[in-house]
């Protein structure tokens, strides 16, 4: 038990990207066959080219949170900057190593006075049972239905290959969405100023690869104090 | 995936006409043609059989549809929100309920989409869980919540929200009350008050009364009549346990908990959804309805 704890700590230490060769390191065949089609499959098809801008309008949501509470993402905006992160789903351990960090900079995002939601295609008590296991604070929504994936692009339906996979691990998406139809995002990451302009873009059809905390703050800090004729420097 | 390109999709599966689609959407039709095909690229197959005189949804079409009409119907509800609040001050949203679904149920999720719902105003409506699917069909009511369909039309959508156990309610005074649970033997002797076009009765007398109908001597159709009944000694009422309960009656298990049954949300497929219907349905599918079996479970402790 001690042992975990100890893994668990220097993980959270570990940036997103040394997560990753870990996690991958523990891969077998079929996963890394998997993995490879899955991202050539988004590649070619160039999916994340639907995906918003910087510079483009970010469109509203209301979504329940993780115990059917409706949370506003005008409210929300309107305290500062919010920042929005879509995950696949509590199977994927990238997502919880994505998770895990976001949750050790918390403090960091309350500080800049910015709002962090990430956005789960799963419904029922699944976002309530992965903020239990996971032990976090986060403001976890469900987005039933994909509403807010697909108006920011970054929805795909996932190929009959991939599928074949995930269930032959035993994830059922049917039973996870509350739809047969099986969707996923592409997790991406997007910070949307006061004004609910889109400042910040992470959009990675590669699954294993997620922008590291520290880059969303630093996009966050970059927006600075809220003065509308200075735009942003830098990206 | 485009927002755009599933309104060109959905238009066109609506219109089966790219002329008209087009229009819908006001774009031009080589434009909407091929943010279909890039859509259909996507997905991996053609979605509509383009014939002269015949154009169709393919069976890909067809599997898809469902799920993009709800994604878009969700998208466009938080966009409309704003706009309609302003036209209309009032946002009416028709909940039916089946006769063994408590309002009770119903009371907190309709509390949260209050406060982002301004105008709202709640119809509730009592029906036997087939006469529900009519009056979705029939746009009477929105959203329905029923407990186990033998079986339904495919243009309604539903969604499980939770399990549940039926339960013996019965007066303090009556004289199984003092038992930790009731066996099926006793059961069978007992006087079990018959609800009338009950849903479940089936099922426990299949699982209960295999041989011989219960006992039946009094019905209603009515749960707060049969409640009255068994708070007067008149016999024992087999209910779900989320079902609230006059003071005097007491829950008891059934030994080796055999019947449940499963609560489940109806909505009607690819119809528009109001702001009201789409927090509603949204709140009710994440919901913790556990919370509410325990808080039935605390006050049957207390009582």
């Amino acid at each position: 038990m001690l042992m975990t704890v100890e893994v668990m700590s220097e993980r959270l230490t570990k940036t997103l990207n040394q997560v990753r060769n870990d996690l991958m390191a523990g891969f077998s065949d079929a996963d890394r066959e998997s993995y490879l089609y899955l991202v050539n499959w988004l590649r070619q098809a160039d999916i994340a080219s639907h995906a918003l801008r910087v510079g483009d309008i970010a469109p509203d949501f209301l979504l329940p949170d993780a115990h059917g509470r409706l949370v506003s993402s005008e409210q929300l905006r309107s305290e500062g900057p919010l920042v929005v992160s879509f995950y696949r789903g509590g199977w994927c351990p990238f997502c919880n190593a994505e998770l895990r960090a976001l949750q050790t900079v918390k403090d960091e995002f309350d500080s800049l006075q910015a709002n962090l939601v990430v956005l789960s295609p799963e419904t029922r008590d699944l976002p309530r049972q992965l903020k239990r296991q996971l032990n976090l604070d986060l403001t976890m929504l469900a987005d039933v239905d994909h509403g807010v994936a697909i108006s920011y692009g970054v929805l795909f339906r996932v190929p009959e290959e991939t599928k074949a996979h995930y269930s032959g691990q035993g994830y059922d998406f049917g039973h996870r969405h509350g739809s047969t139809e099986w969707m996923l995002p592409i997790p991406a990451t997007f910070v949307i100023d006061q004004d609910g302009i889109i400042q910040g873009s992470f959009v990675e059809p590669d699954f294993t690869i997620r922008q590291e905390p520290s880059a969303i703050l630093s996009n966050i800090r970059l927006l600075g104090p809220r003065i509308k004729d200075e735009p942003p420097t830098g990206e | 995936m485009e927002l755009n390109q599933v309104r060109y999709f959905l238009a066109l599966a609506n219109t089966l006409n790219f002329t008209r689609a087009a229009e819908m959407c006001s774009v031009t039709q080589p434009a909407l043609t091929k943010g279909v095909q890039r859509l259909e690229q996507e997905l991996g197959g053609q979605l509509i059989y383009r014939e002269r005189q015949l154009t169709h949804l393919t069976d890909l079409g067809k599997a898809v549809l469902p799920m993009l009409e709800r994604a878009l119907a969700s998208t466009e509800a938080v966009r409309r929100r704003a706009r309609e609040f302003q036209q209309r001050d009032v946002a009416p949203l028709a909940i039916g309920l089946a006769p063994s679904i408590s309002a009770s149920l119903v009371l907190e999720p309709i509390a949260e989409i209050r406060k982002f719902v301004p105008g709202l105003h709640v119809e509730l409506r009592e029906e036997p869980s087939s006469r529900l699917v009519e009056l979705l069909l029939e746009g009477e009511v929105n959203v329905a919540l029923v407990g186990d369909l033998d079986e339904k039309p495919e243009r309604i959508d539903d969604w499980a929200l939770f399990e549940e156990r039926y339960v013996a309610v019965l007066a303090a005074s009556h004289e199984l009350a003092g038992l930790p649970a009731i066996g099926i033997e006793a059961l069978r002797e007992a006087i079990i008050l018959d609800r009338s076009n009950c849903d479940v009765a089936p099922k426990f007398q299949r699982l209960c009364f295999p041989d011989a109908p219960p006992n039946h001597i009094h019905s209603s159709c009515r749960d707060l009549h049969l409640q009255h009944l068994a708070a007067a000694g008149f016999g024992i009422v087999l209910a779900p346990e989320h079902m609230p309960r006059l003071p005097s009656l007491r829950a008891l298990p059934i030994e080796g908990d055999p019947v449940w049954r499963e609560v489940r949300l109806l909505a009607v497929q690819g119809r528009r959804y109001s702001p009201a219907l789409d927090a509603f349905v949204k709140v009710a599918r994440l919901r913790d309805w556990s919370l509410h079996q325990s808080h039935s479970e605390a006050t049957r402790m207390s009582a």
